[in-house]
This record gives C-alpha cells, structure tokens and sequence, in this order.
C-alpha cells in the first residue's frame, strides 16, 4: 500500500484515503464544439502508458476532497512528487523521488 | 419544535474497561463552504475560522473543524442553527458561500478510554498518534469516510453517516472486547 | 512407547505433561513441544506423505521452513486445519492430529505404488502423459487428476473462529528476534522511538534457544535472553511472538499475521484466533536468519532423514534426541556441533561423514576425543529402511571417482549442505540479490525501501557476528531516524562458527537415472527431473521451476530454491548468478484466508447501508434487494403472495389510489453559490438558467463522450441554491463527477456542491389519492393544480416536520416526494400510514416501481442505458438544451458515431403471443438466417403489465426509432419469440392522470 503526500494537507497517508483520477494535464478545451473530431478523440481517449515517469491525478477523497497532480514512477510505483491542481508541470529532471 | 431524534439504532454500545463507545447526543452539524477573505464570515460566527486542514477552534457553544481548502465543519446546538444560517445567509451577497445544515446527515459516536487510540487501528489506516489533541481529520474508518476529532490523547468523536454507522459501530464493539480480553 | 527425551535438556516442562492424538493413538508431550517434537520425544518420525510419489516422510526441518510433516489439526466441530506444519504447532491437552496424503493408513497407502512408478512420473509428467488420446481428458484424465490432486483436505465446516486486524505505525520494525534482531532492538530502542520485534517463534531468542551452550556477557544464553527481553520490554519495545512476518509491501509496510489462540486448549472468550497487523514502519530491520540445506542424495527422504540443525534444536530447545545411532553427513562445520551435541547426550554417533577431504583441526581433534568414526571425502549414495532409515550407503570419493561402498547401520541421518540467508521478505521488495561466490549462495544487496539486514540473514555466521551487526543496524537505522545510540553487542564465548562448501547432487556410484535424490520434497522434485527439464529446453530458472514445480509448493521453496537452482546451472553450464532465482512472493508461509478476511465476514462481509424506513420494511416482511450499497425494499408480501402476486397488488393500488414508497436512498447533493445556474447549465444537458424559483426539472447528466451517465430531478430552491437528486448507485460517482469538473475545469465557479444523501429521507407518494392524504397535513404550500403544479417544489411543513416537497412522479400517478431530516423520517412514514389506511395506503418497493415506470417509458440508467446510449437513443432529445454554448457531453454527442445512422434506439416491445420476454435477451430481425445470427440489440426491461394487459418490454433495437410497427424475433433455447416494435410509453400517453382534480 502506497503512501501519498496530499498537497493540500501537507500530510503524507496512506493510499486507502485516495483514489486515481486518471492521467494529468489532458485539458478540456475552452471551447469543446471548436473542436475537430481528431482533437476531441484526443481529448476522450488518447492517454500515454510510459514505463518511468506518469503523470497522474489523485484525489484525497476520504480527507479535503481535493483533486491534486502527481508524478508517480511506474517502474517502481513509487509517487515521485505531488502538486497542486493548476499547477505547472514539475521538471521530471529535478525529482529524485521521496523514500518515505 | 421537532427534536432531533437518531434514527440510529445500533446495537448496545461498548463499555470496556479499557475503551468505550458510546453515541453523542444530537448536535447542529452545518457544512461551510468559502473561499477569499473570511472577515466576515469570522464576524458572523463570532470565531476565527482556521485555515489549516485539520485545525480547529471554538466559541460560545461553536466547534468548528477546517476539513478542506474551502471547507468548514461546524459543531453547535441544534437551537443555535437557525440564527447561525441567518447570520452567514446575511452576506451571502457580499461573501458568496455556502452554508447546509446536516444535522439529520451523521451520527458521533464517542470514544474513549486508555485504549481508544488503539481502537481507532482497527479501522484506520493512518497513524492516530500523529493526530494532535485538539485537532480533527476527515479521514477513512474501514474505507467508510469519518471526521474524526480528538479531543484527548484518549478521547475521540467519530461523525459517522447514518448509514455507516452500524458497520462503524459493530466494528468498534468487535474491537472493544478484544481490547478488554486483551487486558482482562 | 519408546521415550526419546533427554533429561535435563530444553525449554519443555517436563513436569507438565500435555495429552494429544495422532491418528487417534494417544501420545504425552509436555508444555512447550511442538506435534513434531513431542512425536520425536515418542520415536515417531513418520508423520506424513509426499505429495506425488506418497513416501512416507518424517520432519526434516524444526520450524516454518518443514516441507514434509505437515499434518491436519483440529479442535472440534468446525475446527479443522489441513496443512498444518508439525514443527510449528504447539501441542495442548486434546489436540487431535491427523496425517495426510494416506488411505488407507499412514503405516500402509495404497497410492504408494505411484513410488513404483516413479520412472513414469517425470518431470512435465502432466504435460507428457495426459494429452492423447483427446477423449481421455474428460471421463479418465481429469477425474484421475481431481482425486490425486491437492494436499490435505479442505474443511467442509464453517469456521466458528473469529479473526481480527489492526494497523501499526512504528519507527523501527525488526523482523526476527534472533540474537541480530534482539541486538538491532536494544540498539534502536532509544528515546522517542517506536519499536516493534516481532518473531514467528512461540519464544523470542532464535537460534540462541537452540544454542545454550554459548555464554554472552560471562552469563548462560538462557539467563542472557531473559534479562534481555526483559530489558527490552522496559525501553517499551513492543515483542510480539508467533507472528509471522507475511509479506513486505510498498514504503516499508509488513504485514504480520499473529497467531493468538492455535497454541491453548481453553479458548479465551472475545479472543480472535488469528490478528493481521498491517505495520508502516519508518525503518525495516530484516534479521530473519538463515535455513539450512539438505544435501541431495538418493533416499534423502526417508524419515529419519533430517537437517543436522534441527536435530540439534530438537536436544537443545526440546530436550529430545532424534536418534540413538544417528549418523552425521555434510558439507559444513556446523553440522559436526550436532554430533557433538548428540554424542553429549547419550547417542553413539555412528560417523560424521564429510564430503571434504578435509576440515578444521580443531573439529577433527574433538570427534577423536569423543570417540566418533570420521570418513572425510565421502558421499552418500543411498540409504534403506521404509518407515524409518535403518542405513546410510558412503563411498570414498577420490579424483572425482567413487569408490566402494559401505553401508553403516543407523536411525537417523543428520544431514547439512551449508545454510541460505532467508531472502524471502527482502525478496518482496524487489531487492536485488548479489551472488556470492565464497558463500555460493544470492545475499540481499540494493532495495528502494527503507530497511536494512542483520546478521545470518546477509551472510553472518554465529552468535556474536550477529550481536555485533544487530547492534550496527540497529545504531543506523536510530541515526537515519535521527538518534544517537551507543548500544554495543555484548561478547560471547562458546561461539560456533564455521564454514562450508555447496554441494550438488552427490556423486554416486549407482544409475543415476534412478537416483531418487530429492531437492523439493513436498512437491517430490528429484536432481533427475531438473536436469531431464533443461534438457528438455528449459533454459530460464522460471521455466525450470514450473515445469518441475520446485520451489512451487506450501514451503515457498525455502530448501529447494537454492539446490534447485545450483543443479539447474550445473546441468545448464552457467554460472548461478546468470541463471537467477526465482521470484520469492508473499505470504512467506500459508496464510488463513480469516486472517486476510478478518473482520469481514458474517455482517462485517459487505457494508450494506440502510434506510431510517428499513426497520419499519422487514418488520412488514418486506424481501429487499440490494442497491449499490443499500439495501431496499423489493415488495411487501402478504401472506401466501409470491413476488408476483404482491408487485401486481402494489402496482393495482399505486394506480387506483395510493402508495407510498421510501425513495431515501436517491443520492441528494445541494448546489450553492451565486454560479450554481452557471454549473448547472454547464453540468447537466438541460437549460436551467429559466428554471423558476420553486420549480424542478428532470435533468440528465452525460459524460464528455456524450453518453448518459445519471439522470435525476432537480429542484431550484433559490437563485443560488438547487437541490439535485441522483440515482440511488450513483450518487457518489456524480458528486465525484461534478467537484472534478468544479476543482479542475471550473474552478473560477463560485459555488459549492454539499452530499445531502443522509441529511433528507425521501418518501414518495403516489395515486389519485396522494394528493387527498397529503393536503391536509401540509404547512405554507397550497396542494392544488395551480398553486403547486406538476414539477413545483418547495420548503414547507409536512406532519409539523420540516420539509422540502416535491411534486414529481415517476409512475404516472399524481406524485410527491416528501423529503425530511432523516432522523424525522419514521415520524413522518407513521403520519402517513396512519393516515392513509382511509384511502388503502400500499407500501410497495422498487420492483413495483420499475413496473410502473416502465409503463410510463421512464429509464433507469444503468437498466435501460449500459454507457453507450445517447439521450437520442433513449428517445430524450428533449432533455438537450441545443443553444447552450457547452455541457459536459455536447461536444460528444456530435462525434461521427454518435450521429450515425443505424444506431441502437430505446424502444418498447409487445409480444405477439403475449409472452414475458427476458431481460438480456437479444433481438434479431430474420430468424431464418443462419447461425451465428446477427443480433441487432436486447431487452432492457420486461414485466407483466397489470395496466396494458399484457406483458412490455423496452429494448435496444438498431434504427428502432425508425421501425416503429416492425416486427423483430428474441430466439430463445425452446422457441424464437415474435414481437413487434412500439413507442416506450405505454400507459396515459397525454399524462391527464397527473393532474389534481379540484
């Protein structure tokens, strides 16, 4: 069972209070009826699978409620930092990945 | 006027030696939701709401727990809940926000005891040492979400949704008496 | 009997004998044996059979590591353990053991002629022989293969036990309390931190109970770990025993699984006989110690036939010596101590026979002195005697040849081939393993968690080598968790350490091909079957291991990994390391599914949540059916009615006066905030922003696919504030839902969403008469056509209760949902039962609701809709507010897919025979063509309609907005069913039966 810092709380718990809310950083257009069908399939379905790095979203829901970012190593499971929504991506480069 | 009246109906509660469970009477449960400057809506309630998940704080009859980034639990009595919802519906213009009374919503069940803190392992997954008195989380008992206070280092209210409550509560009498064999 | 206890020797209380049973012959133990102690302590080795080849087999090992001595316990009615390993389990006054894998006795199994047969059964055995001819499989095969298979016998008794689990945060978790783990304890246990020594032993001390000889701090080993533990235990050390450390998961959390009540003969009352403790531990001390290794040799599985290590805990911790004439043969110093030992304790050692052609001096000195025959660059080649070994068969081996056998007459053979760290745990964490080459065996070397090891487990040899490294660990993981400790290892004499060399298969003089040198006994894999597996083309260790199975047995492979793996890089050419080991999983020994289960069983099982009118329900002998995680009312059945009869009752009074229904399960969510129409027009496909004050609307909510998600009414009770009604199963989603659009999409939105699911209990009222009951015992709202039309809400006083009132329905009939503060619903139920009895007031329950909204052509999402059905395909283009600008799903309602033609249309169904189709049933427009069909769609929905007369369906039916008056076919096992297709709504078409009548 994984541990997972909540950037809202400032606590790092245990994975029971979360749950996955898919990949990060797929935007909603502004405008979603602009959209071309390619984008919108984009959008709906298109999601990357790396080996390494994810990013991903999580929810604290058992605890604030929030939805927050997260950049998780799907190698080793471990959750290499975690941010807040609105937040730009963090540069993968400068994460060395919490022992905790 | 209409008491509130626990539709709850568990079974006897716990009473060990060394943890007990039992229900809290009725209370005035009213979620607040805000967000930007809360001046006045401090005024209103009369206390300062704190803006730290987890804090708390307390006036005249008025427990007030921060479970989120723009979200307030507030603890009074069931007479108190109207003139509170007047005050807060008052600036509703001036500060949006948003105040529900769910008093019918969830029980609280008290806990206590020497042992209560062990208790609470039998359900929750985070570390309940690490929570300090006087301080509250909403968090998981057996993936059933609580808001949990401490208001001892051996005294605990659980709020418990009605629905929830039997399956919170069976556990926590399971739990009582292997804590009172444990002891015995 | 034969008693074989030693006095003066072990742990056990001799003055306490304890009675038990095996094969229902009556044996005394005393307190503190294990079943295979106090069965050795009565000359008895044989206690089991092996699984393949049904040997007999005695134990070879003094703990969790046995593959062979597993027995079934029990205790009772419903008590019953299969598998139980025999070194483990404590005996108590009346514990009934059984053996296995015999019939019909232990002393005498038919089946043993698979032993016979042992030429045949190879490894790849089942893939090889049960593959021709294909018509075997079934009526010969297989049910050969069924009786055979398994080991022991499941219980066919419910568990009467109980099982418990908590959760433990702790600084420091030391697996192990061995003399690394005691040492990594005291060190760690340090001011402020919290630590946790657990052992799966009954006692803490590990190998220091099995070695009293050694003396640490100038003190007895046994006087040394008393004070130690109690020591311990005042630093406020939490020591738990006979808890077994099962598995290591991700960022240092163990799970422990406590045995608490396998070990006494009165069961304490409100005492779990099993507890699993999840443990989140900041640091981990793995100090688990190390297994010896059987040597492999032809018959190295008689009983008898045992590690010399655990002989030598049998005398030391048990007080029983397992053989008179027992002989000694090895590849390691440790085992010439046994010999000793024993020798010491009144045995004549027949012959410590060493496969090296030489060994320490010291070693020799003393086997002199004591009087033992020595035979050094030997091998085993075979040994004799059926139930207990009666002979050891040594030849000398020189220059790589064997030479001429002698046969030395025995009744035990204490064998050891060296010792494996226990790798298991560290295993778990996907450490990487080093080879060493001086030791040949893996050592744990890198892992991502926070742990370190100690002691034999890395590859340490003795007791003060384990003190000294236990008290490192334990200072470095205080210093990482920020404490100083000074803690020392105290110093020890009478320390036995030594060294060894790795064996493979011994060489032999005799056909090797019939060599039944065992390397997994309890799955009974030979040296034969893994070489014939990589001759076979098994080149990878994971291939070798499945198709032999070894390692693949209850022990994990804890003897036979390592062998295994030694013999299959011998036979492949490569060097171990380039082979690799297999993968070790958890739990580290079988598990109860209670302990994993624990309190979830019984009521615990599922949550089942209830409604405040549930009680009221099965006091009417409601059945109930379960709803996501409710609980609800299915129908009310009088006495003598079936489900039928009573939703037919129900439906006829809904429909011709009234009937009232607990909807209080509907998931509520308020809607508040000067941006609610805002969310609102953005959430839900509907317009809201001309939505009245006090009026409501049926809204349906699509995912950004455009496919229906939920649907609900929906009231507005304020500019500002909505109160949204979810489906029962959904509730939870859609809020989910909704704060994820909110948070991440919308988060400039001033307006807030509060779970009100428990906060109102819904009861819904409809018939021509709902309206008759519930006027008068209204407060502030006029119940009339005009004053509170069809779709009004409003805050009001209903029964003197606070109230939100609704008019909607969901059947046809004129309708109310009376929402209340939940702890105020039987107030309001009773009001209204009472008051109703003058106009026949029925309670009905969601079966009868489904009936008659079916007659209305009403979905129930989830029912009618499965994720791939638009708000068109359901006939709901209404529900589409076309000119916003944007709602979570419109974009996706104009997806190429989604405008095609030919989709699959809701529709309703008439059989042409009258028949009640089924639901799931699919749908084809010729019957004639040829199989496999085309299927064109399924029926959602069916039931007997008392209203219509006859049975309705609603279906999925390509193009079927289109077919109206079409006939399609439902072919079915016994007939093909003609229906033809209709319009959904089958009931008052114009809804004049809504109206209230002034």
């Amino acid at each position: 069972m994984l541990l997972i810092h909540c950037p809202y709380c400032d606590e790092t718990l245990p994975e029971v209070e979360f749950t996955y809310a898919g990949q990060a950083h797929v935007v909603r257009a502004a405008d979603p009826s602009s959209q071309t069908d390619a984008e919108w399939e984009n959008f709906l379905f298109i999601r990357s699978n790396p080996k390494g790095p994810h990013y991903e979203r999580w929810r604290h829901l058992h605890g604030c409620g929030r939805f927050f970012n997260a950049v998780r190593d799907t190698v080793s499971d471990r959750f290499l930092t975690t941010y807040k929504a609105g937040a730009p991506r963090p540069d993968l480069s400068s994460l060395q990945g919490d022992r905790t | 006027m209409n008491k509130l009246v626990s539709s709850f109906t568990a079974a006897p509660l716990a009473r060990g030696a060394v943890a007990r469970v039992s229900l809290a009477p009725p209370v005035g449960r009213l979620v607040l939701r805000a967000r930007g400057d809360l001046a006045a809506l401090n005024a209103a309630l009369g206390l300062t709401l704190p803006t730290t998940i987890g804090q708390r704080a307390a006036a005249a009859g008025l427990e007030v727990l921060c479970l989120g980034p723009d979200e307030w639990m507030l603890h009074l009595s069931p007479d108190q809940v109207g003139a509170v919802q007047a005050a807060c519906a008052a600036l509703m213009a001036s500060h949006p926000h948003s105040l529900v009374d769910v008093s019918g919503r969830e029980v609280t069940l008290v806990i206590d005891g020497p042992r209560a803190a062990e208790l609470l392992t039998i359900g929750c997954a985070r570390d309940i040492e690490a929570i300090p008195v006087g301080q509250g989380r909403r968090t998981a008992f057996d993936n059933v979400t609580v808001i949990l206070w401490r208001d001892g280092s051996a005294a605990f209210r659980l709020d418990v949704w009605n629905s929830f409550a039997p399956h919170v509560a069976g556990l926590l009498e399971t739990g009582c008496r292997e804590l009172a064999a444990e002891t015995a | 009997m034969r008693s074989c206890r030693v006095p003066g020797r072990g742990r056990v209380d001799a003055s306490r004998p304890v009675g038990f049973t095996f094969d229902g012959r009556r044996y005394q133990g005393a307190a503190g044996d294990t079943v295979a102690s106090a069965l050795l302590a009565n000359g008895v080795h044989l206690m089991g059979r092996s699984f393949k080849y049904h040997r007999p087999r005695g134990p070879v090992s003094a703990g969790s590591e046995e593959p062979n001595a597993l027995v079934g316990t029990r205790r009772g009615p419903g008590r019953f353990e299969p598998n139980t390993r025999a070194t483990v389990q404590e005996i108590w006054e009346g514990l009934e053991v059984t053996s296995q894998n015999r019939f019909p006795s232990l002393r005498f199994d038919v089946s043993a002629v698979n032993d016979a047969g042992y030429m045949l059964f190879s490894a790849g055995f089942y893939y090889k022989t049960f593959m021709w001819p294909r018509g075997f499989w079934d009526k010969v095969y297989e049910p050969f293969i069924r009786r055979a298979a398994g080991l022991g016998v499941s219980p066919t008794e419910e568990d009467p036990d109980t099982y418990a689990s908590r959760n433990l945060h702790c600084d420091v978790l030391i697996v192990g309390a061995g003399p690394a783990g005691l040492a990594a304890a005291r060190a760690a246990a340090v001011e402020g931190l919290r630590v946790v020594l657990v052992d799966e032993n009954a006692e803490a001390g590990g190998t220091l109970l099995s070695e009293p000889q050694v003396r640490i701090d100038g003190r007895p080993a046994w006087d040394w770990l008393a004070d130690e533990l109690a020591a311990l235990k005042g630093l406020g050390v939490r020591i738990m025993t006979r808890t077994t450390a099962i598995g290591y998961y991700h960022q240092n959390m163990v799970g422990l699984c406590e045995k608490l009540t396998d070990h006494l003969a009165q069961l304490p009352a409100d005492t779990p006989r099993e507890r699993l403790w999840r443990v989140r531990a900041r640091w981990v001390v793995l100090a688990q110690g190390a297994i010896e290794k059987p040597l492999v040799f032809n018959g190295n599985d008689r009983p008898g036939v045992m590690l010399a290590g655990a002989a030598q805990t049998y005398l030391n911790r048990y007080g029983v010596r397992v053989g008179d004439r027992p002989v000694v043969l090895t590849s390691h110093d440790s085992a010439w101590y046994a010999a000793f030992d024993l020798q010491g304790a009144g045995a004549r050692v027949q012959a410590i026979v060493d496969t090296r052609p030489s060994v320490r001096e010291d070693l020799l000195h003393e086997a002199r002195a004591l009087g033992i025959l020595v035979k050094l660059g030997h091998t085993a080649t075979a040994t004799s005697g059926r139930l207990r070994v009666k002979s050891l068969r040594v030849n000398p081996v020189q220059g790589g040849q064997v030479g001429s056998p002698v046969t030395i007459a025995c009744d035990a053979v204490l064998m050891s081939g060296g010792w494996t760290p226990s790798l298991h745990l560290f295993s778990h964490t996907q450490g990487k393993l080093a080879w060493d080459e001086a030791q040949t065996t893996f050592l744990p070397a890198e892992t991502r968690e926070d742990c370190v090891i100690a002691g034999a487990g890395r590859g340490l040899w003795g007791v003060q080598a384990a003190l000294e490294d236990g008290a490192a660990r334990g200072r470095e993981v205080a210093a990482a968790l920020g404490k100083d400790s000074a803690a020392q290892a105290p110093r020890v004499q009478g320390d036995r350490t030594g060294t060894g060399v790795t064996q493979i298969e011994l060489p032999t003089d005799l056909n090797a091909g019939r060599a039944k040198a065992f390397v997994d006994y309890q799955n009974d894999v030979t040296a034969k079957d893994l070489r014939l597996a990589v001759r076979e083309g098994m080149h990878s260790i994971e291939h070798v291991k499945r198709y032999t199975t070894n390692g693949m047995a209850t022990d994990q492979g804890k003897l036979s990994n390592i062998n295994g793996l030694n013999i299959a890089a011998d036979a492949l050419g490569r060097p171990q390391p380039q082979v690799g080991l297999t993968t070790f999983r958890p739990p580290y020994t079988p598990t109860t599914f209670g302990a994993l289960a624990n309190y979830h069983r019984g009521d615990h099982f599922e949550l089942t949540r209830k409604t405040p009118i549930d009680a009221w329900a099965e006091a009417q002998g409601a059945a109930f059916e379960p709803v996501g995680q409710w609980r609800r009312a299915w129908y009310f059945p009088r006495p003598g009615e079936d489900m039928e009869a009573a939703v037919r009752r129900e439906c006829a009074a809904v429909r011709s006066s009234l009937g009232i229904f607990d909807a209080s399960s509907l998931g509520k969510i308020e809607v508040i905030g000067p941006d609610a129409v805002t969310f609102m027009e953005r959430m839900y496909t509907n317009p809201w922003a001309k939505l009245g004050v006090g009026r409501c609307r049926y809204g349906l909510l699509l995912g950004d696919d455009g496919f229906i998600r939920d649907d609900g009414v929906i009231g507005r009770l304020a500019a500002d504030r909505f109160h949204v009604t979810t489906t029962t199963g959904g509730a939870a989603r859609v809020l989910n839902m909704m704060e994820d659009y909110l948070q991440t999409e919308w988060p400039e939105l001033n307006v807030w969403l509060t779970s009100t699911t428990e906060q109102w209990s819904t009861v819904a009222l409809n018939g021509p008469n709902a309206a008759k009951l519930l006027a008068p015992l209204v407060e502030g709202v006029e119940l009339t056509e005009d004053a509170f039309p069809h779709m009004s809400c409003a805050e009001c006083t209903v029964a003197g209760l606070p109230a939100r009132l609704f008019r909607v329905s969901f059947t046809g009939e004129i309708g109310f949902e009376v929402n209340v503060p939940s702890p105020m619903a039987m107030q309001l139920w009773d009001r209204l039962w009472q008051d109703g009895q003058r106009y026949g007031i029925t309670a009905y329950g969601t079966e009868t609701m489904h009936v008659l909204r079916a007659e209305k052509g009403y979905i129930i999402v989830g029912q009618d809709t499965d994720g791939t059905v638009t708000p068109y395909d359901a006939g709901m283009g209404w529900a589409v507010g076309k000119s916003k600008p944007d709602f979570v799903g419109k974009r996706g309602l104009a997806r190429p897919d989604l405008v095609a033609k030919n989709r699959r249309h809701l529709v309703g169904l008439l059989t042409e025979d009258g028949s009640r189709l089924e639901e799931g049933a699919q749908i084809v427009f010729d019957p004639k063509q040829p199989v496999p069909m085309t299927m064109v769609g399924h029926v959602t929905s069916s039931y007997h309609s008392q209203a219509v007369g006859r049975p309705i369906a609603l279906a999925l039916v390509e193009g079927g907005q289109d077919r109206m008056g079409q006939t399609v076919h439902i072919p079915m096992p016994d007939r093909t069913i003609a229906a033809t297709i209709t319009g959904t709504v089958f009931v008052d078409p114009e809804n004049t039966r809504l109206k209230i009548e002034a």
